[in-house]
């Protein structure tokens, strides 16, 4: 075999691997270990890493994005009131809320996208707060008083078979929201792969290095930068509204500054460098604290000293673990 | 490939250990009760409170052999989970109890939580006894979450009542943070102080959580000069500050809150200028507090050290569990069980003198029992000690 | 009015000297260190123990507040900041460290000083009252004239002595500073400790009026953000000029706009954003910092 074949070869096994690992051993083994509090969790961590996945593709362009919570709370808010006020079906307004934010993001990112390095990261950390405090100010979020008693998904059927059963009337809810939130996930990263190894992806590299330079030879940066924050908040506005259908309830409080630090944390714990760092980043950060249940009063205290610990081995991200190996094989 | 084996090697087997280790099962069989809560970050002061009370309690009970449930004697276990006052934290901690078996539950200790974790609450099986105030979470068709103490709905008419007769309050000012919880209690507030026929002079001021400086916040609600300043849903850590801020700008009036307040804190943050201060307690005062509440007192200062006045009010939700799990041996796993029993259970109240009884109402509020009968005592601060006001029932 | 602008003052004077010791921080190592609302945090908890708990003198407390962070600041930067930026590709990592050290600051400080909020006593009674127009507590005046003083203080310093003149190149070209001789590795602990120092304080004079909780370290680095940036990122002048600014906007703002309910705070956030997005590099720094 040539060897472009073989590594393309090679990828597909991964990514098959990787699929039977994520939709057929991850529940196959929680049923057998009797584990189902575990759904959850990794139901958590998919759609966290969705939204991490949008934080981490501003990275891209060499922004530091900590406002994704911003935006994970204006998507939960637009499919909690367009499936309480207007009955419309949860399955539609998953992508309304991805678009919505979109939207607003290209409102807002026109002016703010201007700033670089610390300048911009604390502009959207201070957007994570504008919209806590939008959300307790407008009448319809019903402010302070949250949004409650949400229904869960219905059915979604075509020509009377159903492709998607009612969620209210499964055996087991949390099977059906693991495996939307994984297959989200999946094509979540399957399109960010497929954008940094395209021709968009080689000008958002360039543009991560050097705008000036970028700009002088042609590349529209001004249009590429909307664009990429535009898909980066709608990563974070599919991933805010599926959490508000878990919940079934959303308050201003639901995606705070918290949140939005730890979606960027996630980033760079997984490494910058590499399309799934937010992905296994999201899984360490997060699971880590549920994994340090059992240690009681001193959980913070180990979970901040691992953490630390980690960045000590690692400053480059838990991915670059892989470099020196890499290295070996492509010489 | 040196440092990723040396990693490998720490990481895996401690991550196994606590991925699969359930832990050793003891002999005596143990009676897990859930907590779930906030105990780090800004908010850790409410639910550390929570734990410790169910702690302190637990180890009080065990030490005394047991709790005697339907002929088997059971140690009482408290699996605490941290939520870091993040709803979707709330709900991994949810599940996570769901997962160790276990039936009751106490927390979260605010609203989004408390919403947050009504869905899975409800799909396992989980009564859970949240600090929080909306009613839909206790109405039908909700019927797994029993509110764990006095809503600010209930205590707040009650005392401005009170002012009303016998301090001659006619004016009234409210002010809170700019979150969920305060807000709404807020509006409960204020409500309750129109249907009172009060003036409210001024209802719209607020301040973020974090405020250093509560000078400027306060300076125009001093402005309308209330006779009661109404602190909504105030945190124990900014209540003192406000309180401070108020006096040294002049306000002469009264300062009350519909919420539990900690002694030490009102006295090491504000001194002289807290006295008069008036808020809403447990069972703590020297009046009413029986020789159990004492004890529990001493019991718990041993244990961590230094009381929290807060415990006073969510000491009694373990207690309800307990004692209704003694009148429903049935209802150990079975909550439909425990929801019979909550409409005609009654036993004496442990902690306050008297012949006051641990019962579940909320009738009026939610048109089912789905509220713990904890006295409403009012207290005033005075000399860095809490004196009984007044105490009133809530059906 | 005159009260409104006495409480701005007060409120510039503390928040000024709070970005004073973030921005020398970020213009020595351009870290952005989130734990330094946690170590304002600590030294009110320093403060507290040894004035509150063990009843010595309050100056003893504030140099005791002092001493230990510029401590744990020297110790940061000695045992984790400067590993890591050393190894590091991008120095944004260091963003991931300075979260991890919030963390576990949060933690030390819940295990070692509990969770309830604390207190000390007054350090002078009663309360400056010029006409009803404006009512100011002594305590207050005090510690705001200290507040002020230390950050002219600072100024002298970084100004005049050779510590200060050696640290204000690092800031200004890190590799020009080498090249001249300028032992990049210490100064970097020095300046890292004297930002520590300088939350370290702020911690220490703020007890005595708002007392300290676990809570306030997390919103109180996001404040002092908000300020570097209206100043301009590491910009000492700046920063100063920020801290005022913003104090400022919280007087009036909560003072104007309280009968519109609870917008407040929003409106103070959005025009933030709004003049940041106008004059990115803040008030007085450097474009692009």
């Amino acid at each position: 075999m040539s060897r472009p074949t073989r590594v393309v070869s090679a990828r597909l096994l991964w990514v098959a691997a990787f699929l039977v690992l994520v939709l057929l051993v991850v529940p196959w083994t929680i049923e057998a270990a009797g584990r189902t509090d575990l759904y959850y969790t990794l139901t958590s961590v998919a759609l966290l890493s969705i939204a991490s996945a949008g934080v981490w593709l501003t990275f891209y362009i060499g922004r530091i994005n900590i406002g994704q919570g911003a935006y994970a709370l204006a998507g939960g808010y637009t499919s909690a009131i367009l499936v309480t006020q207007h009955g419309v079906s949860f399955w539609l307004t998953l992508p309304a809320a991805g678009l919505a934010c979109a939207a607003l993001s290209v409102l807002i990112g026109l002016p703010i996208l201007r700033l670089r390095g610390v300048y911009f990261a604390m502009i959207t950390l201070v957007l994570t707060e504008v919209a806590r405090l939008t959300a307790l100010a407008l009448p319809i979020t019903r402010g302070a008083k949250g949004i409650v008693s949400i229904p869960l998904p219905g059915e979604v059927a075509l020509f009377g078979v159903t492709i998607i059963p009612d969620f209210a009337g499964l055996a087991n809810v949390k099977l059906g929201f693991y495996y939307l939130a994984a297959i989200l996930m999946i094509l979540c990263f399957a399109g960010l792969w497929r954008l940094v190894n395209s021709r968009l992806g080689r000008l958002c590299r360039s543009l991560q290095q050097n705008e000036e330079l970028a700009s002088s030879i042609g590349v529209n940066i001004a249009y590429l930068r909307i664009v990429i924050y535009a898909i980066s908040s709608f990563l974070g506005g599919i991933g805010g509204a599926v959490f508000v259908a878990i919940s079934q309830s959303i308050y201003p409080s639901s995606f705070q500054v918290k949140d939005s630090i730890d979606f960027m944390l996630n980033c760079f714990l997984g490494g910058l460098g590499y399309v799934f760092g937010p992905m296994l980043g999201t899984l360490i950060l997060y699971f880590g604290w549920d994994l340090l249940f059992e240690t009681g009063r001193f959980q913070l205290l180990i979970y901040a000293s691992l953490i630390i610990a980690l960045i000590l081995l690692l400053p480059n991200g838990l991915l670059s673990i892989r470099l020196p190996r890499h290295r070996r094989g492509g010489t | 490939m040196n440092r990723r084996s040396v990693l490998a090697s720490l990481v895996l087997p401690l991550v196994a250990s606590l991925a699969i280790g359930a832990g050793a099962q003891a002999a005596n069989p143990k009676l897990k009760i859930g907590f779930v809560g906030v105990t780090s970050g800004p908010a850790a002061a409410w639910g550390i409170s929570n734990v410790r009370s169910m702690q302190a309690r637990a180890v009080w009970l065990n030490e005394i052999g047991g709790v005697k449930i339907g002929g088997k004697t059971y140690d009482i276990e408290i699996v605490t989970f941290d939520d870091q006052k993040d709803p979707k934290r709330a709900i991994a901690g949810m599940e996570k109890m769901a997962q160790e078996g276990i039936r009751y539950v106490v927390g979260p200790n605010v609203d989004d939580g408390a919403a947050a974790v009504r869905p899975v609450a409800e799909q396992n099986g989980i009564i859970y006894f949240p600090y929080a105030f909306p009613k839909a979470l206790y109405s039908p068709p909700a019927s797994n979450a029993v509110l764990g103490m006095v809503a600010s709905y209930q205590s707040g008419p009650a005392i401005y009542k009170h002012l009303k007769e016998n301090k001659g309050v006619k004016t009234i000012a409210f002010i809170s943070a700019n979150e969920s919880d305060p807000l709404s209690q807020r509006a409960d507030g204020i409500a309750a102080a129109k249907a009172l026929g009060l003036k409210i002079v001024s209802d719209s001021v607020t301040y973020q959580v974090d405020t250093t400086d509560f000078t400027p916040v306060i300076t125009p609600v001093i402005r309308t000069n209330p006779d009661l300043l109404v602190l909504s849903g105030v945190a124990p850590a900014n209540a003192p500050q406000i309180i401070r801020s108020a006096r040294e700008l002049g306000f002469k009036g009264l300062i009350s809150t519909e919420t539990a307040q900690d002694a030490t804190v009102l006295m090491e943050g504000a001194g002289k200028l807290a006295d008069g201060f008036i808020s809403v307690g447990g069972a703590s005062t020297p009046e009413i507090a029986s020789d159990a509440m004492k004890e529990f007192v001493a019991r718990y200062t041993k244990m961590f050290g230094e009381y929290n006045d807060e415990s006073n009010t969510k000491v009694y939700a373990l207690e309800y569990i307990i004692e209704t799990l003694k009148a429903n041996p049935a209802a150990i796993d079975d909550v439909k069980a425990f929801k019979k029993t909550m409409d005609t259970f009654s036993a004496p109240n442990p902690y306050m003198k008297g012949d006051a009884k641990l019962k579940y109402v909320g009738s009026s509020s939610f048109g089912q029992r789905r509220q713990i009968a904890v006295p409403l005592v009012v207290n005033e601060f005075r000399g860095g000690k809490f004196e009984t006001l007044f105490v009133a029932e809530v059906d | 009015m005159e009260q409104v602008l006495a409480n701005g003052v007060y409120l510039g004077a503390q928040y000024a000297l709070i970005a004073l010791g973030l921005t020398l921080i970020f213009a020595l190592m351009n870290v952005l260190n989130f734990a330094h609302g946690q170590l304002y945090v600590l030294g009110g908890f320093v403060t507290y123990t040894i004035y509150g708990q063990l009843g010595l003198p309050y100056v003893v407390a504030l140099l005791a507040s002092a001493v230990s962070l510029a401590i744990v600041g020297a110790a940061l930067q000695g045992f984790l900041f400067g590993p890591v930026i050393r190894r590091s590709q991008r120095e944004e990592s260091t963003m991931l460290l300075a979260a991890g050290i919030a963390f576990l600051l949060d933690a030390v400080i819940l295990l070692l000083f509990g969770e309830k909020q604390r207190g000390v006593p007054k350090i002078v009674d009663g309360v400056l009252n010029w006409d009803f127009r404006v009512i100011m507590p002594y305590d207050r005046i005090l510690i705001c004239a200290l507040a002020i003083a230390f950050v002219a203080a600072f100024i002298l310093y970084m100004q005049y002595s050779r510590t200060g003149r050696a640290l204000r190149a690092l800031a200004q070209d890190r590799i020009a500073a080498e090249l001249m001789g300028v032992d990049v590795s210490r100064y970097s602990m020095i300046g890292f400790a004297l930002g520590a120092m300088l939350a370290g304080i702020v911690g220490g004079l703020l007890v005595t009026i708002t007392g300290v909780n676990l809570g306030m370290g997390g919103p109180t680095s996001i404040k002092a953000f908000l300020m570097v940036m209206i100043g301009g990122a590491g910009v000492i002048s700046g920063a100063i000029a920020g801290g005022f600014i913003l104090g400022m906007m919280e007087s009036i703002g909560l003072s104007v706009l309280s009968q519109y309910g609870d917008v407040t705070y929003l409106v103070i956030f959005a025009s933030l954003m709004v003049f940041l997005a106008i004059r990115p590099q803040g008030l007085m720094g450097k474009p692009w910092g």
